[in-house]
C-alpha cells in the first residue's frame, strides 16, 4: 500500500511536465535529419581514414564543434546536473579545473601537437610506432576494455532524460523502450556514414544545445531570481554548497587533485578528444582547436551543475511535492531525475521540444564518436594486428560496422543490469581509468622521455586494471578482506529500523556513520547505520521496494572512495612504467618511422613518411 | 564563504558570455568549414 502510495505520488510529478505532441514533433524531425544525414554521407566512407578521421580535413571552427558535440553528450549533461544538485555550487571547481587544463594543452600542445604530427589514426597506433606491436595489441585491448565499460551507462541514462523531461512513467517499459530506440537510431547512421555523418550529427547538435543551452539558463535564472539561487543554497546547504575544499558536499582537497587529473585526461589522453585532434587539418589546427574548445570544456560541466542547483532550489522554493520526493526523509527518487523534470516543469511548450531534441543530438553524437571509436579500435589495433594486417580496406569497414553494433547491444544489457550506487560521474572516472592510468604513462613517457621501453610500458598497461577496485560491485565482491569490515554475517531479527545478529563471535566498533549492506535473495541494499550496541544495529528505516527478511545476510564494510583508488592507480601505474623501463631497457631505439618525437619535432618528410606508413596499415583504398 | 560565492558569480557570468561569442563565431565558420571539406572529398573521389 504505502509502496502504490509513493508510485502515484511519482506519477503525479512526473505528469505536470509541459512536454506536448508539438514537442514529439519537434523531437522526430531532428532525428529524422540525422538517419537522413548517415545516409547521404555513406558515399564517401570509401576508406578507413575517411571513415575513422573523415579524411583528416576539419577545419578549425568544425573541429571545436566536432569536439565540443562529443564531449558534452548528454550523459554530460546528466551526471553534471546531479553532481550541481547533490554539491551546490562547490561543483565548479570541477569546470573550472576542466576549461583551465585544456587551455594549457592548447596553448603548450602538450601530447596532443606530437600525436598529431605523428599521423597516427589512433593511439594504439601510436603505442606501436613508439614500443611495438604487442603494445599496440594490448593497449588496443585496454583501451577497448576501459572505454566500453566506461559508455555502459550512457544509454540508460541518456533514456532516463527522455523519460523525466516528458513525464513517461518510470518504471515498467518506458525506458528499456526508450534505450531500445535511440540506440537503434544511432546504430543506424553510425554504422552508415562513420566519421562524417559524427562530424556533421556533432556540427548540428554543437549548433542547436549551444543555444538551448544559454536560453535555458536565462528562464532559469528569470523564473528562480539571481539572487534567490544563491541564498537558497547556503541556507541548504551552508559553506560546503560553495567551498570545494570542505568536507560535506563530497568534494575536498583529495577530490580536487583527481579532477585535475581527469581535466587533463578527458582532453589530451581520452581516444575520442584525441580523435579530433588526429582528424585536424594540422598540428596547428590542433592548438587553436583546443584553446578555444577550453570554453566548451567548462562549459559542458558549468551549466549542467547550475541546472541540477536551479532543480535543487525549485524543489525547495516553488515545488514542495518534488522537494518531497527527491529530498524528504523516506525513500527517495533517483536525484539523476531531478534536472530533466525541473526542465519538464520550467521550459515553455516548443522550447522543450528544441531543448528535447537538442539533448538527444548531445545523447546521439556522444554515442556515435564513442562506439566509432572503441569499434575502430578493435578493428585497427586488435583484430588487424593480430591478422598479420592482411584484412582490406572494404574489410576493415565491414568489421568496425559489426562491432559497432555488438558494442551497442552490449551497452544496453549493461544499463539494464548494472547495479553500482556510486555517482555516475564517479562511475565513469573508475572506469576510464581502467584506460588512462596506462596511458598516461606510454603516451607521455613515449613522447617526451627516450628511455621509455617496451616492457615499462606492456607493466603499466597491466597495472592500470588496479582501478577496476574503485567500482562498487567489485568492492562488494571483496567486502570481507576490506580493512574494517565485518564478513558476511546471517541476520536472526529484523524491525523497521533495525537488524539484530545473534552470533558470540560479533563484537564490532562503533558502526555508526557507515553503511551496512544487505543481501537478500542476490539483490544489494545498501542502509545507514545510525546506532548499534553489540548485536543490535539500527539503521535508517529501508525503502518500500525492498524488505529483507531474517536469514538472509548482511555485511559491513567502508568502501574506498574511487577518487583515492584512482590516484593511486596513477602513481602505481607511472611507478612500474619507470621501474619497467629502467630494469629492461629496449635493446634497439625506436625506428624512425616509428617518429621517435622525444627527440625532434617531426619534419615535412617525417610526416610524408608516415603518412605513407599510416596508409598502408590503414588499408586505404 | 563570501570570495566563493563571489568566485562561481564570476567564473558564470563570464564562462556564459564568453561561450555565447564562440557559439555564434563556430556557426559560421564551421559551416564554412563543411563546405571546405566536401569540396575536398569530392575532389579526392573524382582523381
Amino acid at each position: 500500500m504505502e509502496s502504490e502510495t509513493a508510485k502515484a505520488a511519482v506519477e503525479a510529478a512526473l505528469s505536470q511536465t509541459n512536454f506536448s505532441a508539438y514537442d514529439w514533433v519537434i523531437v522526430g524531425a531532428y532525428l529524422l535529419i540525422s538517419v537522413f544525414i548517415g545516409l547521404k554521407v555513406k558515399k564517401y566512407a570509401t576508406s578507413m581514414s575517411t571513415y575513422v578521421t573523415a579524411g583528416r580535413s576539419l577545419g578549425t571552427c568544425l573541429g571545436i564543434a566536432t569536439m565540443t558535440g562529443t564531449e558534452l553528450g548528454l550523459i554530460t549533461v546528466m551526471y553534471s546536473a546531479q553532481k550541481g544538485f547533490t554539491g551546490g555550487f562547490a561543483a565548479f571547481h570541477i569546470a573550472t579545473v576542466a576549461g583551465i587544463v585544456t587551455f594549457v594543452i592548447g596553448f603548450t600542445g602538450f601530447v596532443v601537437y606530437r600525436l598529431r604530427a605523428m599521423e597516427v589514426l589512433t593511439i594504439p597506433e601510436f603505442y606501436e610506432k613508439r614500443f611495438g606491436r604487442n603494445t599496440r595489441i594490448v593497449g588496443g585491448i585496454m583501451l577497448a576494455f576501459g572505454g566500453i565499460l566506461n559508455m555502459g551507462l550512457f544509454l540508460k541514462v541518456g533514456s532516463m532524460f527522455i523519460v523525466g523531461i516528458t513525464g513517461m512513467p518510470q518504471d515498467g517499459s518506458a525506458l528499456p523502450a526508450v534505450m531500445i530506440t535511440l540506440l537503434t537510431l544511432v546504430l543506424i547512421y553510425t554504422v552508415l556514414g562513420g566519421m562524417l555523418s559524427v562530424v556533421l550529427t556533432d556540427y548540428i547538435q554543437f549548433v542547436v544545445l549551444s543555444f538551448g543551452l544559454l536560453i535555458t539558463c536565462i528562464i532559469a535564472i528569470s523564473k528562480l531570481g539571481w539572487s534567490n539561487i544563491f541564498e537558497t543554497v547556503e541556507k541548504v546547504m551552508g559553506q560546503p554548497g560553495f567551498d570545494p575544499t570542505v568536507e560535506g558536499a563530497g568534494f575536498g582537497v583529495e577530490y580536487m587533485v583527481w579532477m585535475a587529473l581527469i581535466g587533463m585526461v578527458s582532453c589530451a589522453i581520452w581516444p575520442t578528444a584525441v580523435a579530433r585532434a588526429l582528424a585536424a587539418d594540422s598540428p596547428e589546427t590542433v592548438k587553436k582547436q583546443y584553446m578555444w574548445s577550453s570554453l566548451s570544456f567548462l562549459i559542458r560541466f558549468l551549466i549542467p551543475y547550475f541546472w541540477g542547483i536551479c532543480a535543487l532550489v525549485y524543489f525547495k522554493t516553488q515545488a514542495p511535492d518534488l522537494d518531497e520526493l527527491f529530498l524528504g526523509d523516506g525513500e527517495n527518487m533517483n536525484n539523476l531525475y531531478a534536472m530533466p523534470v525541473f526542465l519538464g516543469r520550467i521550459l515553455p511548450v516548443g522550447l522543450i521540444g528544441i531543448i528535447s531534441a537538442a539533448m538527444i543530438a548531445a545523447f546521439m553524437s556522444t554515442h556515435d564518436s564513442y562506439l566509432l571509436c572503441w569499434s575502430s579500435v578493435i578493428t585497427q589495433d586488435i583484430v588487424a594486428p593480430l591478422m598479420g594486417d592482411k584484412i582490406t580496406a572494404k574489410g576493415r569497414i565491414t568489421m568496425t560496422r559489426m562491432i559497432i553494433v555488438v558494442i551497442g547491444l552490449y551497452i544496453l544489457y549493461w544499463g539494464l543490469v548494472y547495479e553500482g550506487s556510486e555517482d555516475i560521474w564517479d562511475y565513469m572516472a573508475v572506469t576510464g581509468a581502467i584506460y588512462f592510468t596506462g596511458a598516461v604513462a606510454l603516451l607521455v613517457g613515449g613522447l617526451y622521455w627516450k628511455g621509455a621501453s617496451s616492457t615499462g610500458a606492456m607493466l603499466a598497461l597491466i597495472a592500470g586494471c588496479s582501478a577496476v577496485l574503485g567500482l562498487t560491485p567489485v568492492q562488494r565482491s571483496l567486502r570481507d578482506i576490506l580493512p574494517g569490515s565485518v564478513g558476511s554475517m546471517p541476520v536472526t531479527e529484523i524491525g523497521k529500523a533495525h537488524i539484530t545478529v545473534k552470533d558470540a563471535n560479533f563484537t564490532p566498533d562503533s558502526l555508526v556513520g557507515g553503511k551496512l549492506h544487505i543481501i537478500s535473495n542476490g539483490e544489494w541494499q545498501e542502509v545507514k547505520v545510525v546506532s548499534n550496541s553489540k548485536s543490535r544495529i539500527g539503521v535508517k528505516p529501508w525503502g518500500s521496494k525492498f524488505t529483507p527478511k531474517e536469514g538472509d545476510e548482511f555485511s559491513y564494510y567502508i568502501g574506498i572512495p574511487g577518487t583515492r583508488v584512482g590516484l593511486l592507480t596513477v602513481a602505481f601505474t607511472i611507478i612500474v612504467f619507470f621501474a619497467g623501463s629502467l630494469a629492461v631497457p629496449d635493446r634497439s631505439p625506436p625506428s624512425e618511422s616509428g617518429g621517435d618525437t622525444s627527440r625532434q619535432e617531426p619534419t615535412g618528410e617525417d610526416s610524408a613518411a608516415e603518412t605513407a606508413n599510416t596508409d598502408e596499415e590503414g588499408g586505404d583504398a | 564563504m563570501s570570495f566563493w560565492i563571489f568566485l562561481w558569480k564570476a567564473v558564470f557570468i563570464v564562462g556564459v558570455v564568453l561561450f555565447a561569442g564562440m557559439a555564434v563565431w563556430v556557426t559560421i565558420g564551421g559551416a564554412k568549414d563543411i563546405k571546405k571539406m566536401f569540396a575536398q572529398m569530392d575532389k579526392e573521389r573524382e582523381e
